[in-house]
């Protein structure tokens, strides 16, 4: 039996800003006529709001999952919020019987966890066992059913994607979640974008679905694939690998790490921050991932345009790209990097995707000149020319600098063009973009 | 996966024909042949409407047991992915047309921490000075990192009317700037302005008429006059008053008769414009006769609770006061104080601020404080307008400091005290010269106080700058 909850892990649920304040009002008003909590396994509520009928809310703490009939799409919504808001304050009866609609729906997930969701100390390694092979079954069963939808798509056609809405990604990608393949759902999500990203968005949809089929068919087949290929697999389904296992497994690589570029990006309620490393020795790149709540502060310890001398230690996959820094040694300022041609980028990503065809995102270094005729575009010595990023077309600042002449640029080389991130002035100077 | 070799211009011409969808040639991924267009438009259409179209990579053997029994979808999906993987390694880029080399500028860049203090004012935080800041950087023979020269663009492009700090974009930003706007047209009004000389004067817009005469005033005042009484009576009202606006800088005797010119003019605005630049010239007519009247009207005397200050005027105003801008029919709008508050004010407001001292014997700082009783508000306001056009900076600073440390200024003297603390001598910006605004202070006051220490850490800041690259 679960016990309550405080408030600081209720907070911790809320999509956004916005959606806690609109909870924290909806909890301190008298606009629930209903509410109830069972044996500390779930709380449900009916809250009149705007609409004629009051919309009834549920949430089953153990997943938590939430269900709600109000049409917000943000997940949770501020009623299921509100409700555990309320219960974290014990303002709501427990060992109250649910209402039907609640009742059903309570009843339904706990059949769909099925007899599978027995929870078992953690130190028991059989249980350990058991709960991953749980795991694996719900994955397998997720991704049959991804690649069923998959090849619904494309046999009806994709024309009407353009007329979905984001519900339409929203439906699968929620039930890879429950499939705990949260990697596979957040590239669901993203897609509902895809349909309104311009000309050529039916390829780059396709592109996108072929991409998500192929790691479907891979997982079935990741008997006969290698160890490294397995591993990139898994992490692109959304199996994680702990970062002591990582720092305990991987052969540390130490070398001076240039900080070439960072990005951050906000998605859901999470902060992202990618920053991207090139080793002055190994030549090799990295990318370091911190996680943070939005609002709260991102790692700050790697700055771009200086060089720290590091062991770091890779994460296991075909091309091992993402890493941790395990031991730092010094940190000293860096003059700018050597960038390197188009062609040799393109090679290099060409042999990259040669071992994961699912890599989107390849770092570049590149010495360019920025363009704007015939497209946006960054042009080397050699003549060739690579088009920026549609979202990052209008790099003012990246012309600013150049002012016709080459520059160094790094930053990231994707199938939709180049997005540059940092450039370096004459003088070393480093400017973000 | 690797990317075969040897197209020629055939492969450019199949994909002209067969990628739709793609605007212009980018670079492309590899599409020689290879069916991805078909696919796509399977993928549209539906495998239950169309049967999957072939796919190939040239030179690389097809992995694709398409076995009757299998679904159409799954064999698309299969080898779109295929084609994904192998369009994506076989990348050609293109080819571009790069923009031409930008002219030197041989002008350091500005230091970091100035170059910070820009992004800041372009992030929000006072840009009310960047035309200050921008002029400065100019005068000092230094330019802005080139980084933050787009934002500065944008910001000039957004106020159209400011074409004032579209022409200090432009002087600061120099070479740079103009081939940026050679890129965007966005920023053509940086060419615009570049309108030079006569031509400017000839053919541009007011503004640029504006931006000419106020050059060549603080090049050859003589010249600018000259202009200025050649054009006087050919333009409209709104010009004569911009014609007086740029006198009043370089302003010598030799200007006094155009403007007492100004003072018989038609136009009301013209008039009082004119009375309030000769105000400001010393040893003119006006400031003359402004003073022999001021010491009649105003005296100090002793009162119950120590000296004040007491205003007499005539009861009537005679036609030579009307002349210098004593009119006392403002007075008598809604918004405006009652009659003699009215005259105290243009009085005051056109009065050499030297009268003052000299009748007196006291300092700016002592004047101000002097009792006066309900009209203290409005002595505030009028010394206020007088220091603002004659640029006096030591009634500057002993009026802000008034507001500073004595009753909260009135509401309706914020605006002149904004006013007058933007022209104020940055150096009254340093620490410690003025005090801090008490909690109680109007937040515009605040604000302005905020803006001046702002202004004399920037102009401090490029004034030891040594520019580093």
């Amino acid at each position: 039996m679960a016990e309550g909850w405080d408030r600081a892990r209720v907070v911790a649920l809320a999509p956004d800003a916005a959606s806690l304040r609109a909870a924290q009002s909806l909890a301190s008003g008298g606009s629930w006529p209903l509410t109830g909590a069972g044996d500390g396994d779930a709380v449900w509520g009916e809250c009149q709001g705007s609409a004629a009928t009051p919309y009834r809310t549920a949430v089953d703490l153990s997943g938590p999952a939430y269900r709600c009939s109000c049409p917000s799409r943000k997940f949770p919504c501020k009623h299921a919020l509100a409700l555990l808001l309320m219960w974290s304050g014990d303002g709501i009866a427990n060992h109250a019987a649910a209402p039907d609609w609640a009742a059903s729906w309570l009843a339904a997930r706990a059949a769909k966890a099925g007899d599978a969701t027995e929870p078992k100390p953690a130190a028991d390694p059989a249980a350990a066992l058991q709960r991953a092979q749980q795991r694996e079954a719900r994955v397998a069963a997720g991704l049959a059913e991804l690649d069923r939808w998959l090849c619904d798509q494309v046999r009806q056609g994709l024309a009407a994607s353009q007329r979905s809405g984001y519900r339409h990604w929203d439906e699968i990608a929620a039930r890879m979640v429950d499939a705990q393949a949260p990697g596979l759902a957040e590239r669901l999500r993203a897609l509902a974008a895809v349909p309104h990203s311009g000309p050529g968005w039916e390829g780059r949809l396709l592109e996108e679905y072929a991409l998500l089929r192929l790691l479907a068919t891979a997982y079935r087949g990741q008997q006969a694939l290698s160890p490294e290929l397995r591993d990139t697999i898994r992490s692109r389904i959304g199996f994680t690998v702990r970062q002591a296992d990582v720092l305990a497994s991987a052969t540390p690589v130490r070398d001076h790490w240039h900080v070439l570029a960072r990005r951050d990006l906000d998605q859901d309620r999470i902060s992202t921050r990618r920053v991207w490393l090139r080793g002055a020795r190994t030549g090799r790149f990295a990318l370091v991932l911190s996680f943070a709540a939005v609002g709260e502060s991102l790692d700050n310890s790697l700055t771009v345009g200086t060089e720290t001398d590091a062991d770091l230690a890779f994460y296991p996959g075909a091309v091992p790209l993402r890493a941790l820094v395990a031991t730092r040694y010094d940190t000293v300022e860096a003059d700018a990097p050597p960038g390197a041609a188009i062609s040799g980028l393109l090679a290099e990503y060409a042999t990259a995707l040669g071992q994961d065809p699912w890599l989107d995102t390849w770092p570049a270094l590149l010495e360019v000149t920025p363009a704007r005729a015939p497209f946006p575009c960054v042009s080397d010595a050699a003549g060739d020319a690579l088009p920026l990023h549609p979202g990052t077309a209008g790099c003012w600042p990246l012309f600013a600098l150049s002012g016709g002449r080459p520059v160094t640029v790094a930053g990231e080389w994707t199938p939709r063009g180049l997005r540059p991130l940092t450039a370096w002035a004459p003088g070393g100077i480093v400017v973000r973009l | 996966m690797s990317e075969p070799k040897g197209r020629g211009a055939a492969w450019t011409e199949e994909r002209r024909r067969s990628d739709e969808g793609r605007r212009h040639l980018k670079g492309a991924p590899a599409a020689n042949g290879n069916g991805w267009p078909d696919l796509v438009t399977v993928s549209l259409i539906g495998t239950e409407r169309s049967p999957v179209p072939p796919a190939a990579i040239p030179g690389v053997p097809t992995p694709d047991p398409a076995s009757p029994g299998r679904d159409p979808a799954a064999v698309l999906l299969d080898r779109a992915a295929v084609l994904t993987a192998a369009r994506r390694a076989g990348w050609r880029p293109a080819r571009a047309e790069p923009p031409p080399v930008c002219e030197p500028d041989p002008r350091p860049v500005v230091s970091p921490a100035a170059s910070r203090r820009l992004a800041r004012m372009l992030g929000g935080e006072y840009p009310d000075l960047l035309a200050e800041w921008l002029a400065a950087v100019a005068a000092r023979g230094l330019r802005p990192p080139w980084r933050l020269l787009p934002a500065l663009l944008d910001r000039a492009r957004g106020r159209s009317a400011d074409s004032h700090l579209a022409r200090l974009v432009a002087e600061a930003g120099g070479p740079r700037v103009r081939w940026l706007a050679g890129l965007n047209p966005d920023w053509g009004f940086v060419l615009a302005e570049a309108l030079t000389g006569d031509e400017a004067w000839r053919l541009g817009i007011a503004s640029q008429r504006r931006a000419y005469l106020t050059e060549l005033r603080a090049r050859d005042p003589g010249a600018a006059r000259e202009l200025i009484a050649g054009g006087w009576a050919a333009v409209g009202p709104d010009e004569r008053v911009m014609f007086v606006h740029v006198m009043a800088d370089g302003l010598s005797l030799a200007d006094e008769p155009l403007l007492e010119t100004a003072l018989d003019d038609g136009a009301a605005s013209v008039r009082t414009r004119a009375a309030e630049v000769l105000a400001a010239l010393p040893g003119s007519g006006l400031s003359q006769r402004m003073a022999e009247r001021a010491r009649r009207w105003l005296q100090m005397d002793e009162g119950p609770r120590g000296p004040r200050l007491v205003f007499v005027p005539p009861a009537e105003p005679d036609a030579a006061m009307r002349r210098d801008g004593l009119t006392p029919s403002r007075a008598q709008r809604a918004a405006q104080p009652a009659d003699q508050t009215g005259l105290l004010l243009e009085t005051l407001a056109r009065t050499p601020l030297r009268t003052w001292t000299r009748r007196f014997g006291l300092t700016a700082a002592d004047i101000v404080t002097v009792f006066a009783g309900d009209r203290a508000p409005w002595f505030f306001i009028g010394w206020s307008r007088a220091a603002f056009s004659q640029r006096d900076q030591e009634w500057m600073a002993a009026l802000i400091n008034r507001a500073l440390t004595g009753r909260p200024p009135a509401t309706a003297a914020l605006a002149e005290l904004s006013r007058l603390i933007r022209r104020a001598d940055p150096r009254l910006g340093a620490p410690g010269v003025l005090p801090d605004p008490g909690r109680e202070a109007p937040s515009a006051l605040r604000y302005e106080i905020g803006a001046l220490r702002f202004r004399y850490e920037m102009l401090k800041e490029l004034a030891h700058d040594h520019g580093d690259g």
